[in-house]
């Protein structure tokens, strides 16, 4: 069996003293997609941002390319080759745009000149708003800043909380666009949706996450087809 | 004789300067107003007292010495102090900051009593031109204080630890999630706040006097400095100390000297109620 890039097993975190999240598995290979969906208060975020290192973890195992990174900061985590798009507070807001990208290669300076002509390549607004601060832009625009900051990273996986909220449904497809695009090239990506039918489309495997344990975990197109997942989470019936 | 005042004014500007400066760097870093500053800028004074009255060192090493001993100091309450508190409220860590001042305002008056002191200097005349007297002394002060405004504005805008420090004070989260190791960044933000407040120790010695409460008068006028140019913002404290410096010595055109000391609280206490986020600062944005 292949080795999964980012494997997480029986993960137990939370807030003060209770568990938010109990015991939870999620896997996700090079060049695939994963997306968490489920309730709100699932824990889908919670998980998320332990695998990043914000959260530390009580149990359970994470790891990295087979290297152990349950327990360590989030700078050590980020130098394993994980970059975290948090959903709110995403971007150095007194930071000018450009400035928000060279800390997406805060830990390989010397590559800021060649990433930053590809991500601006994928976001030319980037260009176009290089000295404006992150602040003063349009929430779309800062979504682009973040996703930005987090491609500068070229990281081995990505994780993505919420990518598409605040978006106009056009930049939402453009979104979800980018992201595909940016897994083709072997970045592994983990997500946890709210716009679950979109997210899943793109997606190769689903997790279906409900008051902090898996609920469900199958190939993203199964999902789609479940009655039961279509019925009480993706809003469609059949 | 408002010539003179002015004069005076931007001396006082430029002893406000770097403290509030680094008070404003600090806060960004933070986020509670830390109220002992006032006895960092007191150990800095006598730090440089030790060294140059004590040991009979040269003026500038011992102000080279109160600069480096005060940042290990400063470096030191927080890891003694600060930071065994952090994550609790700011009101909290205010309380604790008076506490810690009124601490370390005992420990100086245990070893040097109440006495008021001044540096071993050879007396110099002031430099008169047209009507106008400046000190060497304080033409000095102003000459550092700009090499230090200057040297602040570098460090910040191009250096990668300053970049570090910009990104750690406006999310933290963040910045430790890119890969910044942010203790590290906190840790060097106090030295370098540190060695101003000691710089500022040993300008309070050169132009006013030095006593265990010498960093307690300039609190307020730093607190000021930092609210009027927007706290947190380091070019907002400089332009604020500049406007508090003038506004000090410039009263006295129109009230007795003794209200002097009141002028900061006044600057406060206004600006609160017009613009909270000061000159330069960014309101808070709430979605």
């Amino acid at each position: 069996m292949a080795e999964d890039l980012l494997e997480a097993e029986n993960v137990c975190v939370g807030y003060g003293r209770g568990d938010i999240v109990h015991g939870v598995d999620v896997s996700v290979s090079a060049g695939r997609i994963a997306t968490i969906i489920g309730p709100n208060g699932a824990g889908k975020s919670t998980m998320i941002k332990t695998i990043a290192g914000v959260l530390t973890r009580r149990e359970g195992s994470i790891r990295i390319d087979g290297r152990e990174i349950g327990g360590k900061p989030a700078s050590e985590i980020a130098r394993c080759g994980v970059a975290y798009v948090p959903q709110e507070a995403n971007v150095f807001r007194q930071l000018t745009v450009t400035e928000n990208l060279q800390m997406g290669s805060w830990i390989e300076p010397k590559e800021f000149d060649a990433r930053y002509e590809k991500v601006c390549a994928l976001f030319p607004i980037l260009k176009e708003r290089a000295k404006v601060r992150a602040g003063n832009l349009s929430g779309g625009q800062r979504q682009m800043v973040a996703f930005g900051m987090a491609l500068m990273v070229e990281p081995k996986v990505l994780l993505l909380d919420e990518p598409s909220a605040g978006l106009s449904p056009a930049m939402v497809e453009q979104m979800f666009d980018i992201i595909k695009q940016v897994n083709k090239t072997g970045i592994a990506v983990l997500m946890v949706e709210q716009n679950a039918m979109q997210a899943l489309k793109i997606s190769d495997h689903g997790y279906v996450m409900a008051a902090g344990q898996v609920a469900m975990s199958a190939p993203a197109s199964e999902l789609l087809d479940s009655s039961e997942v279509s019925e009480l989470y993706l809003g469609t019936r059949q | 004789m408002s010539g003179q005042l002015i004069i005076n004014g931007i001396v006082n500007a430029s002893l406000i300067a770097p403290p509030a400066i680094a008070f404003s760097l600090l806060f960004g870093i933070l986020r509670f107003p830390n109220f002992a500053i006032g006895a960092y800028v007191t150990v800095g004074a006598f730090i440089a007292y030790a060294l140059n009255v004590g040991a009979g060192m040269p003026m500038w090493i011992a102000g080279l010495g109160a600069m480096a001993g005060t940042a290990v100091v400063v470096w030191l309450s927080d890891v003694l102090v600060f930071k065994p508190m952090r994550g609790h409220t700011p009101v909290t860590l205010l309380v604790v900051s008076i506490a810690l001042a009124l601490i370390i305002e005992h420990i100086i008056r245990l070893f040097y009593g109440a006495d008021v002191r001044g540096f071993d200097l050879p007396l110099e005349r002031p430099i008169k031109f047209a009507g106008l007297r400046i000190t060497g002394e304080q033409i000095d002060i102003i000459v550092m204080t700009i090499v230090i405004g200057i040297a602040i504005h570098l460090l910040l805008q191009y250096t990668r630890i300053g970049k570090a420090m910009r990104a750690t004070a406006d999310n933290e989260t963040l910045a430790e999630v890119r890969g910044i190791n942010t203790s590290y960044v906190i840790a060097f933000t106090w030295f370098i706040c540190g060695a101003l407040f000691g710089l500022t120790g040993v300008f309070a010695g050169l132009d006013l006097v030095i006593e265990p409460l010498v960093g307690w008068y300039l609190t307020i006028p730093i607190f000021a400095a930092a609210i009027l140019g927007g706290i947190g913002s380091p070019y907002g404290a400089m332009l604020g100390a500049l406007l508090v410096g003038l506004a000090e010595e410039l009263t006295v055109l129109v009230l007795p000297s003794s209200y002097k000391i009141g002028v900061g609280f006044v600057i406060i206490a206004v600006l609160l109620l017009i613009r909270p986020h000061g000159l330069l600062g960014q309101p808070e944005i709430k979605k």
